[in-house]
């Protein structure tokens, strides 16, 4: 298989916090969960990735090329969405799709009606009035509807019901079938182990593991889930457990 | 460019910032500071950058394939077109303020600034303030928009007030007279139109640069 994104050695520095050479790749059709607690370094990790974030060191490849390079004809063939920022919320889901489009040269009209059809959105909403699951199903709309080859999900399924989640996470899956790979970001381990291919495990900014996901799971046979790897990996014990 | 300024006018501008435009029409009003006009046009952009901020537009420009230097010049476009249309709007309304009312006794006796060549050049000299001061300060962090405001707002009010002041001294009646020292005026006029050219082109390189170093 061949690896849409390489991220190399990546280094970001902050007073109370660093990414620490932190490294992984994605395959073409792979659904990758990049794990780790709140605070890890999975938003930065993701924010760096997309050049938001300036690193201190390292490189990321998109396609084989650098996004500080290349990042318009990248951005082409990438979706992003995130849980937390939202954008135009005051805006009708119409106008919004209307002036996207105009910066995308492969939007897929026929593609972008077929998901939103799918998803049961209705364009003459407010992003402000769609439910949480629905405007992450928007936001997916979006980034496929340019036919993206890979797209990166900060979170998605944090505050979906569980309806939501399950659905989501379907989808992931038919898109996966479709070549197209997903790497996303999540602290919710049950949602991995429904679909996911790979993990990517972060604690405090550096990669503890990257690999398959059942080679993971074999690398903690005492662990029944990966629940309780993440608690294993991750549980201090607190003030009130040493009394 | 041509889908990012159609991007800022269409779907980021505040519908406040182009009904602000009519503060233009301040420019005909005798006994009134005339220049409080073209702070007015400037909060009206202002609001615009507040708005932008707020539904994120930053970040969803720069998710698209667009790079970070291209939306700050898009967004610069868009307060140059604005200021420019003022400016137009402003330069109508002196003519016809020098034109068909010259010898109109309410301008005659005006003791503040009458729309003249000068007035422009004024106006010209409080845009290159709120693009050197506000726009630049708010790309240094694409979210701090408060501080680089008061601080524009103060040097404007200051230069406004200096405009209000200069005409009153003796050797410089010049700048608020009908018909002596038209050509001064007119120079004074070029000058800040000079000024106006180099700041904004100063302003976007330095933005450009600013956007690149900050973590969004």
């Amino acid at each position: 298989m061949t690896a849409i994104l390489e991220v190399k050695a990546l280094c970001k520095k902050y007073p109370a916090f660093q990414l620490d050479h932190v490294s992984f790749s994605v395959e073409q059709g792979m659904i990758m969960g990049l794990i780790g607690r709140n605070g890890a370094g999975k938003t930065t990790t993701m924010k760096s990735m997309l050049d938001l974030v300036h690193p201190d060191a390292g490189d990321v490849l998109f396609f084989g090329e650098s996004i500080r390079e290349k990042g318009n004809e990248i951005r082409q063939k990438i979706g992003y969405a995130s849980g937390a920022n939202q954008f135009y919320i005051r805006k009708k889901i119409r106008d919004i799709t209307a002036m996207t489009r105009a910066f995308y040269d492969n939007w897929d009209d026929a593609e972008y009606q077929k998901f939103i059809k799918m998803f049961g959105l209705d364009e003459d909403k407010k992003l402000m009035e769609l439910s949480e699951g629905m405007k992450v199903k928007y936001s997916l709309t979006t980034a496929l509807s340019h036919h993206a080859q890979l797209l990166i999900l900060d979170e998605p399924t944090s505050g979906l019901d569980p309806v939501s989640r399950e659905e989501l996470l379907e989808i992931f899956q038919y898109l996966a079938k479709q070549e197209t790979a997903i790497l996303f970001s999540t602290h919710i381990t049950s949602d991995l182990e429904k679909c996911a291919d790979a993990i990517t495990y972060l604690q405090r900014g550096s990669v503890i593991a990257s690999k398959a996901y059942q080679d993971f799971l074999k690398d903690y046979p005492q662990q029944h889930s990966l629940e309780d790897i993440m608690v294993h990996l991750e549980r201090k014990p607190m003030e009130f457990d040493q009394e | 460019m041509e889908k990012l300024l159609k991007k800022e006018f269409c779907f980021t501008a505040l519908p406040l910032t182009y009904f602000f435009l009519l503060f233009a029409l301040m420019t005909m009003i005798p006994g009134y500071p005339i220049l409080v006009g073209t702070f007015f046009v400037c909060m009206g952009l202002f609001q615009t950058f507040l708005s932008a901020r707020e539904q994120n537009d930053i970040l969803y420009t720069v998710l698209m394939p667009v790079s970070k230097a291209d939306a700050v010049k898009a967004r610069y476009l868009f307060v140059i077109c604005i200021q420019m249309i003022f400016f137009v709007i402003c330069a109508i309304l002196t003519l016809i303020r020098m034109a068909l009312f010259a010898k109109s006794s309410v301008y005659l006796s005006n003791p503040m600034m009458n729309a003249n060549p000068i007035y422009l050049g004024y106006v010209l000299l409080i845009f290159v303030l709120f693009n050197w001061i506000f726009v630049n300060g708010f790309w240094k962090t694409a979210y701090n928009a408060g501080k680089p405001f008061v601080l524009f707002s103060i040097a404007s009010f200051v230069l406004i007030g200096l405009a209000e002041t200069i005409h009153h001294i003796p050797g410089l009646t010049w700048m608020n007279t009908e018909n002596d020292g038209l050509s001064l005026q007119c120079l004074f006029l070029m000058g800040a139109i000079v000024i106006y050219i180099l700041a904004d082109y100063g302003c976007i390189k330095k933005s450009c640069g600013s956007i690149e170093k900050i973590d969004l």
